[in-house]
């Protein structure tokens, strides 16, 4: 059996190389002052000084986190009674509606984004539809509700996925144990059901606020020129202004926070178990 | 539950799938649209489609799309069943750290795994292209696997290896015949999972990339600024091909559960992931079946020509001609800024021509970049406007070809902006409240800060700190209380649709823009304005330097010229072409359009001058002020 | 003491998927009752109590609980509580509020909500566990609060399904005890749904035994084990022989041949019976003292007692030749292959049976390389066998052409009926080798295979019988020359426990007195 084990050891290797080196690498590029040789290292803490010494760049992180934590509201707000209602259905229907709901993310993110443009321009189905209503000119495209929207769009799908896979793993006789003690349906919901999906939703915030607090396309598709989030900084760093070593730092920043955060979101999902963990 | 909660679930869900496919839908209808216009059906017409597969930038991003994400998922789905299976077995510590190390591309930020890849590639002077989006693809789809798989090894009955060696089989049959049909499911999700982060993908391959390789989502994200319904075409193929695949995965279990014999069943894992592979393989050979060029005997047969310009920024008929000409085969790629440019080409990626404009070619040149033009090659000089030879920054012309050239102006709306305020404020109409919300600002840093300045009454090239200080105020105040929006090209469409009233805007553009709406109108204000050059120079890491020489010819030949002018609408180097054009006699495209003939007699208009300070520091301020427009929000 | 009804089942029917699962069920139950339902997996019970519980619907019938029709009321408003048999305890809750969920529910002050989870957690058992995870508790600590859990909210009735199934032997012993004890200090009634007989009969006042979706029986564990209404339950309670025989008049059964008095009346004169004679109500006696006679077969120490199989009635057997011949096998001309079978005998019906793989079995065809002893596969056989009594030649041959010609006879061989054990056996004569009985690794099986012995049921020939098979050689020793062998089954066989040894092969005598012998009457399935 032993021998098996080395069958992981090109693996560590290639891990080494491909995962952990480039951390190490950015983590350098980021305390190193400008210029991109890094054989001439020479520590600074400049990248790191500027950006939080300046007001502008932490607003934008702190809008970016904002836009990230709404998106994940409504997605939630959205997908649990989504997720709760396919896993309620009968088995056959519930695997249909899975599946409609898994098609979408295979195809293209930047593709299904690009086709919200034609929805929400001027003259477009959605401005028209407003017109109907009387909402003459409204501005749809290039808004931050754009942006919401097409968050939404492209990370709903991971939400109620992962909120329904915990609900359909969840044990029937929990609910009937409930029902037993004396739980109304809703009683049993906020008290059975909920937290012990809990784990689910978790996995569905993650999911969701990961790709939403970083993502740049989407800002920059739906959102215009004027909608700077901090993907689109780090982009704009690393694409046109060639601060490769202040980008890196805006990325160390940004791992380090959702790492901070990811952690927090473990020591909930572990509070969430009942009673003490005896060691 | 009770049934009030259950329908509303139920309109819930209709109107989360309404939700789901309604861009899909709306996607794939517009692709056979007849019109250019994303939003009104005009007629049916298959011309997308044909355009499409006429394109060779689309082609190759599907081919790169799909070949990438089926060579990562098999080498992928590989190497991380086996780590899986190795790692399951080894000591407890090592298994700990490396499901931290495995959790790096999937917890991490994606943009960060992005830059992390592109680092070590630059690092290591890993030539960017296919190959490292290849490695950057195996790299974050392993540990996908390894998650799917990683919990079936753990369940397995660890004597389960050992029992079928105990029974005389060899570590590798062990293997293979025991340990790795009891995870096939395992495998099997892994490998859907890695095939579908592969096809998304566009963050990391897009960090990664280089030399033209584009996938489909780096395409879309780059063609995205200017309506080009090819892309709901290419959008709804895709579609055409995913549901496909997903048919086949569904439907082929159910056909084989039918016939519940045990020897299919055993078959059927391999036979699921075949069957797809094949008719992806399939797809993608009757697709690119065509392009398959034969071998020709012409002067460049076998020879690269590899071009870096902004994007539509070429004739379509243009490369397709110039190949004919001469056997060679020409990869372009398109950059959304002079900046981008001048980050890859520094970092040493090789290209035979690229066309950046005036101060950038001054930059490029001060700093060793560029290679002299082999006068003894060029016959293309005598045909060129006298206005476009001998520029400030090249007055010899030793390093460059005039490609294109042109003016900055507004561009109006005549039914929405009075003539008058125009005339009376010049650049000073971006400040005016009364089109609040109705302008368009241009993502350059160059042309705000000349419109400011400009307003401002200093010189474009100022270095006084304090004047460039004055102009960024302009600037922020602008972006602050005008609510303007900050586009590049999506300003031409936008603006041929008459969605905003005013937009600083180049000549070119502005010459498409009333092409296509007579109620458009380009005004140069008095305070002068930025008069451009964008030219072809050839770096010094060109290797088809020859061939790149037969290019600037060609391109400024009548026939190409013309074609290539009539096609952008910016303002073209040859004389005959110009006059041709704008002629109202011949019937020029652009005739009696102002914009097309670019201003030359005004004493206050200037060609950039590259000043790496002030280029710093107007770079660094530009970003704040956009920073500043985002937090206005 | 005339008691009071907690709960009534009225004709209560369910079915899953056109699946009957309940067939009308009737069914009272007392206060402070201890009742089991019990039965195999698939019987009803765990679907009855669901319905009890709330958590299914009846298709049919009405539940009564306390005067008051309950059969439409969600579980939540029914005053019983239920312990689910994987304990269905709150992961997300400690053991503290997984027993103060009902009381919390209930809008209790938070201090009497302790008072009673406290005294709970003594009467289990479980002080100072109230902060603990339940998930990281053991099996039957996890059981004792989902007890808790239930009890706290003082039910007129607790639910138990299959509570104990989950713990290990000791473990469940323990808590079958501690169960009764729980119910005798509450004072409530106990609904407990078992397929454990014995765990039935320690606890029960009351046990209702269930099969195919019916009562089979209700009745207190005595009742249950000493009259079981019916074969079922006779033989799903405890150890039982069970013979067919016929009820010549009130009093007198007669079965295996003998007439014995017994207790039971009522029946109709010649009516056909099962009658049940327990394993300790028999006594083994000297032969000329017994009622029954017959050969001791095993016996087993069982701890307490020995477990004594007696043949009453003798088995069937057979006896054939075995021809043992010198090897003969065949040898390809450049000597690398090598090919043997025997001749076979088949009986003229079975001649349509035969192919190729039956052909090669009993002619037990091989072929073999001289070099590495590897098998090669035989590739062809060609013969022509008619349905008629003759002797036809058959030809194995390898891919190589190394042939072997052997004889299939044709015969029609009778076979030995036993009409009084209802069944039937049949074996041929056969040819084998030295060197085959010798090679041999599981021979009994191998000779049967050669000798095609069959065993069936006169009754329904499709039932095949074990045969057992005797021979007098030693392997090893084996040499040339014909043997006999003998093809053999077990007689009717009687389970009697008893504190004496008996030596296997005595002739015995068997005794009971009449009130041992339990008429039943015929089960009509």
């Amino acid at each position: 059996m032993k021998k098996f084990s080395q069958l992981a050891v090109p693996y560590i290797a290639w891990a080494v190389m491909m995962l952990i080196f480039p951390m190490f690498l950015m983590l350098l590029y980021s305390f190193t002052e400008h210029g991109n040789s890094i054989i001439s290292f020479s520590f600074t803490l400049e990248h790191y000084v500027k950006f939080f010494s300046d007001p502008d760049f932490l607003l934008i992180l702190w809008r970016s986190f904002g836009i990230a934590v709404k998106t994940t509201i409504i997605c939630l707000l959205l997908g649990y009674p989504l997720a709760y209602f396919i896993a309620r259905s009968s088995e056959k229907i519930q695997n249909i509606l899975v599946l409609c709901i898994t098609i979408p993310t295979w195809i293209n993110m930047l593709v299904r984004t690009y086709a919200w443009i034609g929805l929400l321009s001027d003259g477009g189905p959605f401005a028209r539809l407003l017109g109907l209503f009387g909402f003459e000119e409204v501005e749809l495209l290039y808004t931050e509700f754009a942006v919401l929207l097409g968050m939404v769009y492209n990370f709903l799908p991971f939400m109620i996925l992962q909120i329904n896979t915990s609900l359909c793993k969840m044990d029937q006789s929990l609910l009937n144990a409930s029902a037993d003690l004396g739980a109304t349906p809703a009683q049993t919901f906020w008290k059975v059901t909920f937290p012990l999906s809990l784990p689910g939703v978790i996995n569905g915030i993650t999911l969701v606020f990961l790709p939403a607090i970083s993502s740049f396309f989407i800002p920059k598709l739906l959102g215009g020129g004027q909608y700077f989030l901090i993907g689109n900084l780090i982009e704009n760093q690393f694409i046109t202004v060639g601060e490769w070593n202040f980008g890196s730092a805006i990325s160390m920043i940004m791992a380090v926070v959702m790492m901070l955060l990811m952690m927090v979101v473990k020591k909930l999902e572990v509070r969430n178990q009942g009673g003490k963990e005896e060691k | 539950m009770k049934k009030g909660n259950r329908s509303f679930g139920k309109i819930l869900m209709i109107l989360a799938i309404v939700f789901f496919y309604l861009p899909i839908l709306y996607m794939i209808i517009f692709s056979f649209n007849e019109g250019k216009s994303l939003t009104s059906f005009t007629g049916f017409s298959l011309r997308w489609y044909q355009h499409m597969l006429e394109s060779r930038d689309m082609m190759s991003a599907l081919y790169t799309t799909f070949s990438v994400a089926i060579l990562a998922t098999a080498i992928s789905t590989v190497v991380g069943t086996i780590a899986a299976i190795g790692l399951s077995k080894s000591k407890k510590i090592v298994r700990d750290v490396m499901e931290q190390v495995n959790n790096f591309p999937i917890m991490n930020p994606e943009i960060v795994t992005a830059i992390g890849f592109m680092l070590l590639f630059i690092t290591f002077k890993v030539e960017r292209g296919y190959m490292t989006m290849l490695l950057a693809h195996i790299a974050f789809c392993i540990p996908y696997v390894i998650l799917s798989v990683m919990p079936k090894v753990r369940s397995l009955d660890p004597n389960l290896a050992d029992a079928a060696m105990d029974l005389g089989a060899t570590p590798w049959v062990a293997l293979t015949r025991v340990i790795v049909p009891q995870i096939t499911p395992g495998i099997f999700s892994g490998a859907l999972m890695a095939f579908t982060m592969s096809v998304d993908d566009f963050i990391i391959s897009y960090f990664v990339t280089g030399g033209g390789v584009k996938n489909l989502s780096i395409m879309v994200y780059t063609m995205s600024k200017r309506v080009n319904p090819s892309i709901n075409a290419v959008s709804t193929l895709v579609v055409l091909i995913i549901t496909v695949i997903l048919v086949i995965i569904n439907v082929v279990p159910l056909i084989a559960a039918r016939r519940p014999k045990k020897a299919e069943i055993s078959k059927r894992h391999i036979a699921v992931p075949a069957a797809v592979a094949a008719v992806v393989v399939a797809c993608l050979v009757i697709v690119f079946g065509m392009n398959k060029g034969e071998v020709s005997d012409l002067p460049y047969a076998g020879q690269t020509l590899y071009i870096y310009l902004p994007g539509e920024y070429m004739g379509e008929e243009i490369i397709p001609a110039f190949e004919e000409q001469t056997g060679a085969t020409v990869i372009v790629e398109n950059f959304d800024s002079n900046e981008q440019m001048y980050i890859k080409v520094t970092n040493g990626e090789s290209y035979d021509i690229i066309i950046p404009s005036d101060y950038m070619i001054m930059r490029l040149m001060d700093e060793g970049y560029l290679q002299k033009l082999d006068q003894s090659l060029l016959t293309c000089f005598e045909d060129l406007d006298e206005a476009v030879l001998s520029p400030a920054f090249d007055p010899d012309n030793e390093y460059s070809v005039s490609y294109f050239w042109g003016t900055v102006g507004i561009v109006y709306d005549k039914t929405k902006v009075s003539e008058a305020d125009l005339e009376e404020q010049g650049y000073g109409i971006f400040l005016n409240e009364k089109y609040k919300g109705d302008i368009y600002l241009y993502d350059s840093e160059r042309d705000s800060f000349m419109m400011a300045l400009k307003d401002l009454g200093y010189s474009m090239n100022t270095e006084n700190e304090a004047e460039l200080q004055e102009a960024y105020n302009w600037l922020v105040q602008c972006v602050t209380t005008m609510e303007p929006e900050i586009v590049t090209d999506e300003i031409i469409d936008n603006m041929a649709q008459g969605r905003k009233a005013l937009g600083l805007c180049y000549s070119g553009d502005a010459t498409y823009i009333m092409s296509e709406n007579e109620n458009m109108g380009f005004y140069m204000p008095e305070e002068g304005t930025n008069r451009w050059y964008d030219s072809m120079v050839i770096p010094t890491t060109a290797e088809s330097v020859e061939l790149a020489h037969e290019f600037m010819n060609f391109i400024s030949s009548y026939d190409m010229a013309y074609a290539n002018s009539d096609y952008v609408g910016y303002t073209s180097p040859n004389l005959a072409v110009k006059e041709a054009l704008s002629s109202e006699e011949e019937e020029g495209s652009y005739a009696g359009i102002n914009a097309y003939l670019p201003r030359t007699d005004h004493p206050l208009d200037e060609v950039f001058v590259f000043n790496e300070e002030v280029k710093k520091l107007m770079g660094n301020l530009w970003s704040k002020v956009k920073i500043a427009a985002s937090n206005a929000n | 003491m005339e008691r009071k009804k907690v709960i009534e089942f009225r004709n209560i029917a369910k079915s899953f998927d056109k699946q009957i699962t309940l067939k009308g069920i009737n069914l009272d139950i007392y206060e402070n009752e201890f009742v089991t339902l019990l039965g195999p997996s698939g019987c009803g019970k765990t679907t009855l109590l669901r319905i009890l519980g709330g958590f299914l619907e009846a298709d049919e019938g009405n539940i009564i609980f306390d005067g008051e029709e309950i059969s439409h009321k969600p579980p939540y408003q029914r005053e019983l509580n239920t312990v689910f048999q994987k304990y269905a305890l709150f992961p997300h809750l400690s053991v503290y509020e997984n027993i103060a969920f009902g009381l919390k529910l209930k809008k209790m002050s938070k201090d009497v909500i302790e008072q009673k989870v406290m005294k709970m957690l003594k009467l289990i058992g479980l002080e100072g566990y109230e902060n603990k995870n339940t998930t990281l508790l053991s099996g039957g600590q996890q059981q004792r609060v989902a007890i808790a859990r239930a009890l706290v909210n003082e039910p007129k009735v607790l639910l138990l399904d299959e509570p104990l199934a989950a713990l290990d032997l000791k473990l469940r012993k323990e808590m079958q005890y501690e169960l009764k004890r729980i119910q005798q200090e509450v004072g409530i009634t106990f609904i407990f749904v078992t397929h454990d007989q014995e765990e039935a009969l320690t606890m029960s006042d009351k046990i209702v035994v269930m099969n195919g979706g019916e009562i089979q029986q209700v009745g207190t564990p005595e009742e249950i084990y000493n009259e079981p209404a019916n074969r079922f339950v006779a033989n799903f309670i405890g150890e039982s022989n069970i013979l067919p025989g016929v009820m010549l008049d009130d009093y007198k059964v007669r079965f295996d041949d003998i007439t014995f008095d017994c207790v039971d009346y009522g029946f109709k004169k010649n009516e056909p019976v099962d009658v049940v004679i327990r394993p300790e109500d028999t006594d083994i006696v000297p032969v000329e003292q017994g009622k029954m006679t017959g050969e001791v077969l095993s016996t087993l120490f069982k701890g307490v007692h020995y477990e004594i199989m007696v043949e009453t009635v003798p088995g069937t057997s057979v006896t054939v030749d075995m021809r043992v011949i010198h090897n003969h096998e065949v040898t390809s001309e450049n000597g690398k292959e090598k090919i043997n079978a025997s001749n076979f005998y088949v009986d003229l019906e079975d001649v349509d049976k035969l192919d190729d793989k039956e052909i090669i079995a009993r002619s037990n065809a091989m072929a073999w390389s001289t070099e590495n002893d590897e098998y090669i596969s035989i590739a062809s056989i060609e013969y022509d066998i008619k349905p008629e009594l003759g002797s036809y030649p058959v030809v194995f041959s390898t891919a190589n052409g190394t042939a072997v010609e052997r004889t299939v006879f044709v015969v029609n061989q009778p076979f030995i009926k036993n009409e009084k054990a209802n069944e039937a056996i049949m074996a041929f004569n056969f040819f084998t080798t030295v060197d085959e009985i010798r090679e041999s690794q599981t021979l009994d099986t191998d000779i049967k295979t050669w000798a095609n012995a069959q065993g069936w049921k006169l009754s329904d020939e499709s039932q095949s019988i074990d045969i057992s098979v005797d021979y007098d050689f030693e392997p090893e020793n084996v040499k040339e020359g014909v043997y006999k062998i003998t093809f053999w089954t077990t007689g009717r066989e009687f389970k009697i426990h008893t504190t004496d040894y008996s030596e296997v092969g005595q002739e015995v005598g068997l005794t009971f007195f009449p009130e041992d012998i339990h008429v039943m009457s015929r089960m009509t399935y």
